[in-house]
């Protein structure tokens, strides 16, 4: 009985223990270096806080890695080398539920803009809520906040080739 | 007779010779085609171009009980025309006659799926049509096992050599012939398409619906909403998203989540097709919903709680039975009878 008991204590455990995996940003395409960001790594890098109206209409300051910084880490064309054929290169951002947007890599870059779009993982001093974070593209200075999408998973680089 | 005329003789029969040889016969390709308003954001692998003589063996596969180990069972037993390539249950047996832990999904518009299966496991056709052949509770049969049933078979080896260059029968060849056939099942010709193409005047709750089914709320502006649109997108009432539609505050599967290992993605699921979505009842991974009368009821009042219930379920929507009878009516605009009764999809052993 004291068995059965135990065996059964074992498959339930079984069930419910799903191999859970640390959350990570992975940067690829058209990179020198692929990158595997975890939170951690996300906290040594070079950080920044932007502020971003969200839906509700307010105000809001978000921390994190600006999105050239992170790209520079990768070596991806930008700044200096940011010209010619490069400017035909763009970032896609993919997120946990498969959203997707996308970015020209002028967009991103302080050489273009002076707009800083950041990879955040922070919010008043807290990580971000369930269901943006743990990762939050933040893009200011936008009339929706459509492409400051929630639980980003993927970042890739590629050439519009057509 | 003259020598000119030996040699013209000559060369009449080489050409008549050389016609009857067994010429090595190019695959013909097929251009798929589709409306303007679904987009092209298809998933076509450069290593399998869908050909004619592809799409052919890919239908006669699709039919094929020999692809079970009890020869009882083929694709169309679960994904049955007539009901969008469904089968109504709610859970499908398997050739040893165990169920399914999931609803069998719809089969129109594949083109447009990047991921597949209920947790998006599979990046292909290719690799998704390997499950239900080899599992143990599907068809059951390795594709060894089935490659070397078809060889043996009189008509296949020639059917294989048509459409990819030799006799030789491998399982690569199966689940690529069967995703080619799968690639070509595109559903476009419901009310609601013909509606689009200015063919087709709507009725009074069909365009309630259609307002209904793309609005969000506005309650400032007036506006009344259901904000189906955020996940199940444009005219192709499909994209490629995963969401947590909220079943359950505890989820018994956890989807999406056994596949990344993300808490975040507990309880997440694909987005389904609304293509043909009156036909292919019972409704959600589980099948829990008999009918769309029920869907529209959980999104509208019983939406479940839980930290990863999708961000556009947050509000109830509490629709009126005014509202809800229009959306129905929407829903059924996208029946396309022409995609379950197309011959070109239908069972080729039925006209032997």
């Amino acid at each position: 009985m004291i068995k059965n008991c135990f065996l059964g204590l074992l498959l339930l455990m079984g069930i419910n223990a799903i191999a859970q995996q640390k959350p990570v940003v992975k940067v690829s395409g058209e990179v020198a270096r692929p990158l595997t960001l975890y939170p951690e790594n996300l906290r040594q890098m070079k950080r920044t806080t932007v502020s971003l109206k969200d839906r509700d209409g307010n105000d809001h300051a978000y921390t994190g890695v600006p999105v050239q910084e992170i790209l520079e880490q990768a070596g991806v064309t930008t700044g200096k080398t940011l010209r010619g054929e490069n400017l035909s290169k763009y970032l896609l951002v993919r997120c946990a539920d498969g959203y997707e947007v996308l970015f020209s890599l002028a967009e991103l870059d302080s050489s273009f803009t002076d707009r800083v779009v950041i990879l955040a993982d922070e919010s008043g001093g807290q990580p971000l809520p369930a269901g943006k974070g743990p990762f939050r593209l933040v893009v200011p200075g936008e009339k929706k906040p459509a492409r400051s999408s929630f639980q980003v998973t993927d970042m890739i680089i590629r050439f519009a080739k057509d | 007779m003259s020598r000119k005329a030996i040699l013209s003789g000559l060369l009449l029969m080489m050409v008549i010779m050389t016609a009857q040889m067994p010429a090595s016969r190019v695959p013909v390709p097929v251009t798929l085609s589709w409306p303007d308003y679904f987009g092209n954001r298809v998933f076509l692998p450069a290593g399998n171009p869908v050909t004619e003589d592809g799409i052919a063996l890919g239908r006669r596969l699709f039919y094929e009980k020999a692809l079970s180990s009890t020869d009882q069972m083929n694709c169309a037993t679960c994904h049955q025309q007539a009901k969008a390539f469904t089968d109504g249950k709610r859970f499908s047996a398997g050739a040893d006659g165990v169920l399914q832990p999931r609803n069998t999904m719809s089969l129109a518009n594949l083109l447009w799926v990047r991921q597949l299966f209920w947790d998006g496991r599979a990046a292909s056709l290719e690799e998704q049509a390997v499950t239900p052949l080899t599992a143990a509770h599907e068809m059951g049969q390795s594709l060894e096992v089935a490659a070397a049933k078809l060889q043996r078979q009189r008509r296949y080896p020639a059917l294989f050599r048509r459409a990819f260059g030799s006799d030789s029968i491998t399982g690569d060849r199966i689940v690529k012939a069967l995703a080619q056939f799968e690639r070509t099942l595109i559903s476009a010709n419901s009310r609601y398409d013909q509606y689009l193409q200015g063919k087709y005047q709507p009725s009074v709750a069909e365009s309630n619906g259609i307002t209904l089914f793309y609005a969000n709320t506005d309650t400032a502006r007036g506006i009344r909403g259901a904000g189906c649109a955020h996940c199940h997108g444009g005219p192709k009432t499909y994209s490629d998203l995963f969401h947590n539609n909220g079943l359950d505050s505890l989820p018994a599967d956890a989807g999406r989540q056994l596949i990344t290992g993300q808490a975040y993605d507990k309880g997440r699921f694909r987005v389904a097709t609304l293509r043909n979505i009156a036909l292919t009842a019972p409704y959600m991974h589980d099948g829990r919903f008999p009918d769309l009368e029920s869907v529209i009821d959980h999104y509208s009042e019983h939406v479940a709680h839980s930290e990863t219930l999708s961000p556009f379920l947050q509000q109830p929507l509490r629709l009126t039975g005014r509202e809800k009878k229009d959306l129905l009516a929407f829903l059924h605009m996208l029946t396309d009878s022409t995609f379950i009764t197309d011959p070109r999809f239908s069972n080729p052993f039925n006209n032997n």
